[in-house]
């Protein structure tokens, strides 16, 4: 660990800086709480993820607080929701409310940004749940089993076609659900099914991806690696206790 | 105390996620001896005090003891080196 400011400085191979944060959950108590933490952005990082949870209930009004917390940064904003911003049904109004200050909202899409040290890929979905391999749902039996577990596949075989179809120097991975369980130690295992899936793992590997995002588990743990060796991090807020993480993506040309 | 069961124990979590006013899905809920504690972090002290009051509200013979932090929002001193 080096400090963010400096280490931008002395390194001289290309490097992608991201900033990252899920789990923000805005209502008008929480108005103003991240921003001066934001306003430091343009000095550390490149871009700033979202990982969903944007809201508590996925209200309009809470989205505009959303706005209001991460809209014009200075830095390109991309999210993908979370399941809180669905539980009121008003998920194009989020979208809409989010993307008129220019927040870009991800799911089964792809962004690719320009910075300094190359184009960054960011492919985004929510994800669903599921399990982990072993321990987990099979599309069988009942209708509401059965669309249970293809959600999920639909989800991450949006998430793997676009994740191959981006055309950049470094791929990020960015969903709500956790693709693999190492990032949940700290939560219950019986609920771990509701957390994630390996199917969401499986789409990342399937992809020269460099890094990959979420959030959804509270009291997880903040690392852990795909199967095939993708670095995945839980960014949580409860999780990284702090506004956002920075992470320093150094680019293999 | 008999009212602290694994139903009243389920109740207060299905409570903490489902009553519009908290839609929390962080805390979790101990039984103690005599007592109920809730744990986790909410991102404000307001939501704090709402589940405290709620829970107390709903369960008036349950003790309720909360622990419950509020998430710090500071900027990291600090970036992950991923080469």
């Amino acid at each position: 660990m080096i400090p963010a400011d400096d280490a931008r400085r002395d390194l001289s191979e290309p490097m992608i800086s991201v900033a990252a944060v899920a789990d923000v959950h805005m209502d008008d108590d929480v108005l103003g709480r991240f921003r001066p933490a934001l306003d430091e952005l343009p000095g550390k990082a490149d871009v700033l993820l979202l990982g969903g949870d944007l809201t508590r209930h996925g209200t309009a009004s809470e989205a505009r607080c959303v706005a209001t917390e991460f809209g014009r940064l200075g830095v390109p904003v991309i999210a993908v929701l979370g399941n809180h911003d669905y539980h009121c049904d008003q998920v194009p109004q989020v979208v809409e409310i989010l993307s008129e200050v220019g927040i870009t909202v991800l799911e089964g899409s792809s962004v690719v940004v320009d910075t300094p040290g190359g184009r960054l890929g960011v492919a985004g979905v929510k994800g669903f749940g599921g399990g982990f391999a072993g321990r987990c749902a099979s599309e069988f039996g009942e209708p509401e089993m059965k669309a249970f577990i293809r959600t999920t596949c639909d989800i991450s075989d949006r998430l793997a076609a676009t994740l191959q179809e981006l055309e950049c120097d470094v791929r990020i991975a960015l969903t709500h659900y956790a693709p693999v369980p190492d990032t949940l130690a700290g939560e219950p295992l019986e609920i771990y099914p509701f957390l994630g899936s390996y199917l969401l793992g499986q789409a990342i590997d399937s992809a020269a991806t460099a890094l990959a995002i979420h959030g959804h588990a509270h009291l997880g743990a903040e690392r852990g690696t795909t199967p095939g060796g993708v670095r995945v991090r839980n960014v949580a807020h409860p999780v990284i206790k702090q506004a956002y993480n920075v992470f320093h993506l150094h680019v293999q040309r | 105390m008999s009212e602290i069961d694994e139903y009243a124990e389920a109740e207060i979590q299905r409570l903490l996620t489902e009553e519009n006013r908290l839609a929390e899905q962080g805390i979790t809920v101990h039984r103690r001896e005599n007592f109920v504690q809730l744990s986790g972090e909410v991102a404000s002290p307001h939501r704090r005090d709402e589940i405290v009051r709620l829970v107390r509200e709903h369960f008036p013979h349950i003790e309720v003891q909360a622990d419950i932090g509020v998430t710090r929002a500071q900027p990291p001193r600090e970036a992950e080196e991923l080469p």
